[in-house]
């Protein structure tokens, strides 16, 4: 068995040392306008070294699993570690952890692996069929489908041995409708961290029909205008607020960089009706662990609470430099890569408003639906794309428009919130941060101001 | 045994287990990396990959596996993966074959540098650190945030079951650095440079650190002005961002094929500015996408996509060739052994101009700069919306100072009908184009 192995090969390493066992199995279907684009099984498995050696990290990674490969790498993170020690001002020290032994596996109601991939191809089959019959104006879709299961292994020079295994089922419908020389595209998706049965939770189909209804309506519709808004965010874009804008800043090697919340634990950062959490363990968060990848269990951090910074998001060697614990946020995308912080679920928590009382208050505005990928900066400026505008007047929801991207800094659009509605949303993301990751994000719907970057 | 030992192998046993066609691309792969963060070095990384991908053609179905693992039996585990999948699967009316057998010609010049295989973790460090050194030297107000610096030294072999085999090495070295000047308490926008090259000899980490250095400190001091509609001036960066995305999704066969590209139906018809000719090269001297053959071992040729503003071809990989009865343009392509293969540029080479750049900006009355973008493009439909970085204003044919956050907003193929400039120097970007500096106009700016 591969593990023992390693463990009988770390016995060898000097100083500290880890070894991290990764075998990923992926399954992909995805239908492009009724036909087969892609349907895939992979599976990929490797081995990297991580070692500390007098304050300086070294790394290396190795696809071959043979011992003298797992000793090269070994010893190739040793020699890594030991030649760029003289160029490091920084002299790495561990928080110190009780080397835990443990095993964890997603909870699950319809195990993947268990289950023939026929059906799947079969339902993303009938959901393309009906996001294409929508509408006449729907051109072009991909259906995708994906279950990425992973077995994990972490072995620690201190005697830490944590098996995990997560899985993760998760798809997205993108839809294209064209008339009359425009073209307009929109995208949903839905994922957790479970088995299968998220399909049951989550149809596929609903998010397809979602997609397929906005592309359809914004072929022909006029494109947002330019300038500062009063705005609700939907829930489900909330999640890329609290995530890329303000979940980033909180991360402890921004922090260190001189991030906006730098200095800023105790200090009021939002407006008092918001408190903003990264949550290790959310059931079914896209990014649920039970450990991260430096063993360090995953825990619940409040890091804004009622407006007021509370904590940052730390790996070992932050949580020491800060003279705090760790909280579990080192993670690794795969074998080939050094756990650094990331966020594992990042959500906004719910009010008590309804979407209709958040409208009630703006007399010209926006909703602004549907997320697109987005960009900040670790002094909170940020900036997302949105699928859909729908205009605002006097409390009613009148016209559909484009989306556009929303600007600004996040804090001051935290300070300008000034009422939180009661449906809560999660969804999935892949952040990245040199390397990518999931990483749940969620929220309730938010009122309050952005600059919008549309058309005079 | 060899790469090709191994997809032979694949390509047999598929036959064996009674696929139609089959295909076998594998990759073998070292990788070094140096991480920048907070102005230290934060990782390094060796890296070594290889593995197999197996496309398996079954009564006009396809089934796709791969793995991370050379032996013959993880290989022949894939081989039966891809197989119970193409049984699953629903047969495609337009699939006609995978490629066939061509002779190879001798491969484009400059895509191996041994010098670059040979490189060892200290001396990607060593980039790393002069770039990191240069920067720091230049001027004492820049900090730097981050960066990351590689080597890639790849080797690639596609045997198919109609007797494709074709094997080959590249090198690649990769580094960026970001960071931003800081005076009296204020701080400057993120200023970003890097260097892609196929050999160590042609890489310039001084130039990287010097020009990042540069670019931080113009942004110092910025300042707004009203909104406006006016020229914008986009650097290499960005001109490939906002106008190249778009023009790369629209050429791809398979968007015109499914409606997806506006210039579905348009060969022939004018889309972009006389200014404008793009051509695809995959046997570019030197490219950082160039080989002797693409994805699927067809060979790379040069094709021209847009010649003065007229649309003269899509890019198509064998199947969206043979759906339309034409010839495979090369333009198959993978990230890795993992993906299945689909159309993408090799080198998209956009004719440069014959203007520096400081002649650009003495013709503009009034306009910006936009060094680096944050924004979204929608590559379908064109529009485009962002947080133009690095950003200056222009007024009477001189930069006048660095602007406050400033969005800008349009529509790429209305863009691309607007182009009054292209610069004379172009250089290499993220999204494999050539690019030069490009002027655009009625572009609207939008200050908060």
């Amino acid at each position: 068995m591969i593990i023992d192995l390693l463990k009988e090969r770390l016995k060898k390493s000097r100083g500290y040392g880890e070894l991290r066992y990764h075998k990923r199995d992926t399954f992909t279907v995805s239908i492009k306008d009724g036909k087969i684009d892609v349907l895939n099984n992979g599976m990929i498995e490797g081995v990297c070294a991580r070692t500390l050696i007098d304050g300086s990290w070294g790394f290396s990674s190795t696809t071959m699993l043979e011992k003298d490969r797992i000793d090269k790498i070994l010893k190739n993170a040793f020699s890594l570690a030991e030649a760029s020690k003289p160029k490091k001002k920084r002299v790495v020290k561990l928080a110190s952890l009780k080397p835990n032994v443990d095993k964890y596996e997603t909870p699950m109601k319809i195990d993947p692996r268990k289950s023939g991939k026929e059906e799947l191809v079969r339902l993303v089959i009938d959901v393309d069929k009906d996001v294409r019959g929508f509408s006449k104006n729907i051109v072009s879709d991909t259906v995708t489908f994906n279950v990425v299961d992973d077995d994990l292994g972490f072995l620690s020079s201190d005697g830490a041995e944590i098996l995990q295994r997560l899985v993760r089922c998760y798809g997205s419908v993108m839809v294209i409708a064209r008339e009359k020389g425009n073209i307009a595209s929109a995208y949903e998706s839905i994922g957790e961290e479970s088995g299968l049965e998220v399909l049951k939770k989550t149809p596929l189909g609903d998010v397809g029909k979602t997609a397929a209804e906005r592309a359809s309506k914004l072929v022909s519709a006029k494109i947002a205008p330019g300038g500062l808004s009063d705005v609700i965010l939907e829930n489900r874009i909330v999640g890329l607020l609290a995530h890329e804008a303000v979940g980033h800043c909180a991360e402890a090697d921004l922090v260190y960089g001189g991030s906006f919340l730098a200095n800023k634990i105790g200090k009021e950062v939002a407006s008092r009706k918001v408190t903003l959490v990264d949550d290790g363990r959310f059931p079914g968060g896209f990014g649920t662990m039970k450990y991260d990848d430096e063993g360090v269990p995953t825990l619940r951090t409040v890091i804004i609470d009622k407006g007021v910074c509370r904590s940052f998001m730390h790996s070992r060697e932050t949580a020491q430099h800060f003279g705090v614990s760790p909280t579990g946020n080192a993670r690794a995308w795969t074998f080939e890569y050094d756990p650094i912080i990331r966020m594992r679920n990042t959500f906004i928590e719910a009010g008590d408003r309804s979407l209709e009382e958040l409208a009630e208050g703006i007399k010209e505005g926006f909703i602004l639906k549907g997320g697109l990928s987005g960009q900040a900066d670790f002094n909170g400026e940020f900036m997302f794309g949105t699928q859909e505008a729908v205009k605002i007047e006097n409390g009613e929801f009148t016209e559909s428009l484009r989306g556009v991207t929303i600007s600004g800094n996040a804090f001051e659009v935290l300070k300008n919130v000034d009422a939180i509605g009661e449906d809560f949303a999660m969804r999935t993301g892949m952040c990245g941060k040199e390397q990518v990751n999931f990483a749940g994000i969620g929220g309730p719907h938010l009122r309050t101001k952005v600059l919008m970057g549309g058309m005079k | 045994m060899s790469l090709t030992d191994f997809t032979k192998l694949a390509v047999k046993y598929c036959a064996k287990i009674g696929a139609d066609e089959a295909e076998a691309f594998a990759q073998s792969q070292q990788t070094i990396e140096v991480v920048l963060e907070r102005a230290e070095i934060q990782s390094e990384r060796v890296k070594a990959q290889r593995g197999i991908g197996i496309r398996i053609i079954k009564d006009k179905k396809l089934g796709f596996a791969y793995a991370s693992t050379l032996s013959k039996a993880s290989i022949e585990e894939a081989c039966r993966n891809a197989q119970s999948l193409a049984n699953v699967s629903i047969p495609n009316p337009d699939w006609v074959s995978l490629p066939k057998q061509a002779k190879l010609p001798k491969p484009p010049s400059g895509i191996f540098d041994a010098e670059t295989a040979n490189m060892g973790g200290d001396e990607v460090l060593n980039l790393a650190m002069r770039t990191y050194d240069e920067a720091k030297a230049y001027d004492k107000r820049v900090e730097i945030d981050d960066g990351k610096f590689s080597m890639i030294s790849m080797e690639v072999a596609i045997s198919n079951s109609h007797g494709v085999e074709v094997e080959e090495k590249t090198t690649l070295l990769n580094g960026f650095l970001i960071c931003m000047a800081k005076e009296r308490g204020e701080a400057s926008s993120m200023a970003f440079e890097y260097d892609i090259t196929r050999s160590l000899k042609d890489f310039s980490p001084e130039k990287i650190g010097r020009v990042a250095a540069e670019k931080a400190l113009a942004s110092l001091k910025p300042r707004s002005v009203q909104s406006f509609v006016g020229k914008v001036i986009l650097d290499s960066d960005p001109a490939s961002e906002i106008l190249m995305y778009p023009i790369i999704s629209s050429v791809n066969a398979d968007n015109a094929q499914r409606g997806r590209s506006l210039w579905a139906g348009k060969l022939g018809e004018e889309v972009a500015s006389k200014w404008l000719t793009v051509t695809d090269d995959g046997l570019f001297p030197k490219g950082i996408g160039s080989s002797s053959f693409d994805s699927e071992g067809v060979l790379h040729q040069k094709t021209s996509v847009i010649e003065r503003g007229k649309l003269q071809s899509f890019l198509h990989s064998s199947f969206t060739a043979n759906k339309e009865g034409k010839e495979s343009t090369g333009n198959a392509n993978r990230d890795g052994y993992n993906m299945l293969p689909s159309i993408f540029v090799s080198n998209l080479v956009v004719e440069a101009g014959k203007k520096k750049l400081e002649e650009m900006i003495s013709e503009v009355d009034k306009g910006i700069i936009v060094r680096r973008f944050s924004g979204n493009v929608r590559p379908e439909s064109g529009e485009f919306s962002g947080i133009a970085k690095q950003a200056s204003y222009i007024e009477k044919g001189e930069i006048k100072h660095p602007l406050k956050e400033t969005m800008i907003s349009g529509n790429a193929f209305q863009t691309i009908m607007n182009i009054i400039e292209i610069g004379s120097e172009t250089r290499p970007t993220f999204l494999k184009a050539y690019v030069p500096q490009i002027t655009i106009d009625k572009i609207n700016i939008i200050s908060k």
